[in-house]
């Protein structure tokens, strides 16, 4: 039997099957279309202008890497005109992010990035593992979430960077749109298929991986020979979203388009302008500047209950409501520093980057 | 050391978690011992008559006068004549049954209490109740036909009339014609082995309906597009029918959990933009393809004639399979029960696996159902509508096909400018530009489209493989129509969370990341 040719050039052998349509095609014409399809996806968006500085969350997995390695080539290919940035965060679990901090120092030197590794202690006083040594492993991912967002923003305002672009994939997405509907978290529901979200207190924050498979991404640091660090959570694997994931997993098998096929439902519904209504409304946190929908953000409502000692009563809502209601802060209290946009995110007037006509 | 032996150890066994909040007994008379847990709640038999009862008439009552949620103190005055749709499963059953209460024999114990003996609200609100039947048994190789356990159930209920259909009517000119729809001029069908769903000639006119009906099932690529397709092929006919008969109300016995598991499995067929038609829908007949009557608004004959709609109730979407399980054995009703549609080889679709996961999750979530169908409750489509799918007649979005061809390359695009080299190694051959042939796909909604055309990493065996597979089939009656129109009119040719983890790190060989992506990988 022949063999059989790529369904893309039709010139050349094909070696794969593409997860995301099924085509059989060669590994230049799936490097090709991987990347022109994220850069169809930042022009569509139109999440850059030219001169952006960007930061590139890289955590060593498979995701940033792929990321660093597509941003750059695209950055280069399209002339974007980005000053990329890496920008790691160090959550202070002994002997697991060493490896994987390895990996980003060799992309930085790699790709000639400039790297900034941001760690919890650094920026609250308190590592992972010590968190876990007070809360034990239940709950601890409500710490870990919670304190990776917000030091994501401040690590990009140290940067000075105008744009945080994260390695989140369709799975992932998808997995969020299931999950968001199953928990009833409608206000989630409505942005988590939005490519970019920026607050007015917030540095914007994107996801060009959002249409790309997570196997496709595998395949693509396969036959680039990237090398990245596989992610396994060790202290509390959230069973809900495990639920979800093993969902998806199946559904995909049953036909692979099915990760695409939520992340359309995802953006064809909107919430009720009724339910829009009820909402709550955002604002800054009165200790950290930081947005929050209460008095309090939530890293300074979990960071004071670290530090008084009542780390199990704020990782619920309860106990986080009371915690607001009491006033009442040691004098002595360490609290995280005051959150300040860098003054280039502020609204400029050039125009973003386009698909070429 | 402990050996878990509950038996030797009492500590070793988990403690029951109580099913209850609070009490044994009944949270709404306060008296009696419980029988039931709703979510929580403990119910005693006889005051869970009344609270099915009355989910059931909150579910459906707003709905029957034209003006959805106008003041009904009067009386409930439909537009026209009911129409139950029946599948012989659990829902439907205790439907039928709730419907012959509260609306044909008047069941004293299903009446609200307050208004008096002679309040209008007691009169009869349906002048004529009709019960619609599909058999489906034809699509799948070895199924029993159940038209005959259906007739019998149906006739314990006096004055409901049973009307039956066959699934393979959705291909019968004959029963299209009965029903007052357009004929369609001429033997088109389409090509389902390409993506790009050709639309061609019947190389076969005048199948038999059944042929077609299988022939038709037998192209779809997966097992989830079968059973997709089947569902809407019984609510089409469904829709026809109640328009045929004069019905202004389509009702069916979609009970809470059955919902939830249709909304998710929806969502995951890319039926996002009809989340609402999901729970609730307004059906406007295509006048272009069938005959759709008239009627007076007011009863004094007074005003503009309308044309008749039909409005698709569920009324059990606040009753749980469970309390519909309840309601059937105390009740005594002899459920017929489904089929489950599968043939041999068959792997489980989308929906089936859904309904697994959202089963399984209730066990451990107790409330899961009931937060999915109120989530989805405050929803609504975003994006404009470009007409009516012709397959499935709901709400089609604009510009669904650019944002498949942007988000998935699926031919040879542009070299990149940095390409250069690459392409000077290896030119592309010259592809002659394939000659203009109308597709169906412009026609079609997101989630028709990839019912057609999205398939397994795998070949799937199909219900009926050893049926000789034309390459254009037969399309539904309705579709077919609709199509003729177009090409008539047209005088040519067609056209995130913050919930991240703690995580482990651990160095991906080349093998590993090979073996993740293996099934993709074509052999030397």
């Amino acid at each position: 039997m022949p063999p059989r040719l790529c369904a893309l050039c039709h010139a050349v052998r094909a070696i794969l099957k593409r997860p995301k349509t099924g085509q059989q095609i060669c590994k230049e014409c799936f490097f090709y279309v991987f990347e022109t399809e994220i850069h169809n996806t930042v022009t569509e968006a139109k999440l850059f202008k030219p001169g952006d500085r960007v930061a590139i969350g890289a955590s060593g997995g498979k995701d940033s890497t792929v990321l660093a390695h597509v941003m750059k080539t695209l950055n280069e290919r399209y002339s974007y005109g980005l000053d990329l940035f890496l920008l790691s965060i160090d959550e202070g679990i002994t002997g697991y992010r060493d490896d994987s901090l390895e990996t980003v120092k060799r992309n930085q030197q790699q790709y000639d990035m400039p790297l900034k590794i941001l760690s919890y202690d650094e920026l609250y006083g308190w590592t992972m593992d010590a968190i876990v040594t007070q809360i034990g492993k239940k709950n601890n991912c409500t710490f870990c979430g919670v304190f990776r967002r917000q030091a994501l923003d401040r690590g990009a305002a140290i940067l000075n960077v105008d744009h945080i672009v994260t390695g989140h994939n369709a799975d992932d997405i998808a997995e969020t749109v299931l999950m968001n509907i199953m928990r009833g978290d409608i206000a989630r529901l409505g942005r988590c298929t939005s490519i970019c979200t920026q607050g007015e207190d917030t540095i914007k924050r994107s996801k060009p991986f959002k249409y790309a498979y997570e196997k496709e991404i595998v395949m693509y640091a396969y036959f680039k020979k990237l090398d990245y660090f596989s992610t396994e959570c060790i202290y509390s694997p959230d069973a809900y979203r495990g639920h979800a994931r093993a969902f998806l997993k199946d559904l995909e098998v049953s036909r692979p388009s099915a990760i695409i096929d939520i992340i359309h439902s995802g953006e064809a519904f909107e919430i009720k302008e009724d339910v829009k209504a009820t909402q709550k409304s955002q604002q800054t946190c009165r200790r950290c500047g930081y947005m929050s929908s209460n008095e309090l953000c939530k890293a300074c409502t979990l960071l004071e209950g670290l530090e008084r000692g009542m780390a199990h009563a704020v990782a619920t809502d309860r106990g986080r409501k009371k915690l607001d209601a009491d006033d009442h802060a040691p004098e002595n209290l360490r609290t995280i520093p005051f959150f300040q946009l860098p003054a280039s995110s502020r609204p400029n007037s050039t125009a973003p980057i386009e698909a070429a006509s | 050391m402990s050996c878990g032996n509950p038996q030797a150890e009492p500590d070793a066994l988990m403690q029951r978690k109580k099913k209850y909040d609070k009490t044994r007994n009944c949270v709404r008379c306060k008296d009696a011992i419980g029988n039931i847990v709703i979510r929580h709640a403990v119910y005693c038999k006889y005051c869970f008559f009344p609270l099915t009862t009355h989910k059931f008439r909150r579910a459906l009552e707003p709905n029957v006068n034209a003006k959805p949620d106008g003041p009904r103190k009067t009386a409930l005055k439909p537009a026209g004549t009911l129409l139950v749709g029946f599948s012989g499963g659990l829902g439907s059953s205790v439907l039928l049954d709730l419907v012959y209460k509260c609306y044909v024999s008047l069941d004293k114990s299903t009446m609200p209490a307050e208004g008096g003996r002679d309040h209008p609200r007691h009169e009869r609100v349906w002048k004529k109740i009709t019960v619609c039947y599909v058999e489906v048994c034809d699509a799948f190789p070895g199924t029993p036909d159940r038209t005959e356990d259906v007739t019998k159930f149906v006739s314990r209920y006096d004055e409901l009339q049973l009307a039956t259909l066959r699934i393979q009517d959705a291909f019968d000119p004959a029963w299209w014609e009965k029903i007052g729809g357009r004929m369609s001029f001429a033997d088109i069908g389409v090509s389902l082995a390409d993506e790009a769903l050709f639309i061609g000639s019947l190389t076969q006119s005048h199948l038999d309906p059944l042929a077609a009906l299988r022939a038709y099932l037998s192209s779809l690529p997966t097992p989830t597009a079968v059973h997709s397709a089947i569902q809407t092929l019984v609510r089409v006919l469904l829709l026809h029918s109640a328009l045929h008969t004069g019905a202004s109300h389509l009702i069916l016995g979609t009970s809470l959990t059955s919902l939830a598991i249709s909304l998710i499995s929806g969502v995951a067929q890319g039926s996002g933009f009809n989340i609402r038609e999901e729970t609730s829908e307004e059906w406007y007949p295509d006048t272009g393809v069938t005959n759709v009557p008239e009627y007076w608004p007011d009863e004094g004959r007074k005003g503009k004639r309308l044309k008749r709609t039909v409005r698709v109730v569920r009324p059990l979407r606040d009753i749980g399979m469970k309390e519909c399980a309840a309601w059937a054995w105390w009740s005594h009703i002899p459920v017929v029960g489904k089929e489950t549609w599968l043939w041999p080889g068959a792997k489980p679709g989308i929906g089936t696996l859904t309904k697994e996961f959202i089963l399984g999750l209730e066990q451990d979530y107790p409330s899961t159902v009931s937060t999915i169908v109120r989530t989805c409750a405050k929803l609504q489509p975003k994006g404009e509508v470009e007409g009516k799918c012709i397959l499935c007649g709901r709400p089609a979005q604009r510009g669904v096909q650019n944002w498949k061809a942007q988000i998935a390359i699926r031919s040879q695009p542009p070299p990149p400018p940095a390409a250069d080299a690459r392409a000077a190694l290896s030119p592309a051959p010259v592809v002659a530009e394939p000659p203009f042939q109308a597709s169906l796909t412009p026609y079609l909604c997101y989630t028709c489209h990839t019912t057609l055309t999205s398939r397994s990493a795998r070949p799937v065996p199909t219900p009926w493989p050893d049926l000789a597979r034309p390459s254009v089939v037969s399309l539904p009656v309705w579709t077919a129509a609709r199509l003729s129109v177009s090409a008539e009119s047209e005088g040519a040719e067609m056209v995130e969370p913050t919930d991240e983890e703690v995580v482990r790190q651990r160095k991906m060989g080349q093998d590993e990341m090979k073996s993740i992506v293996n099934e993709f990988l074509l052999e030397d």
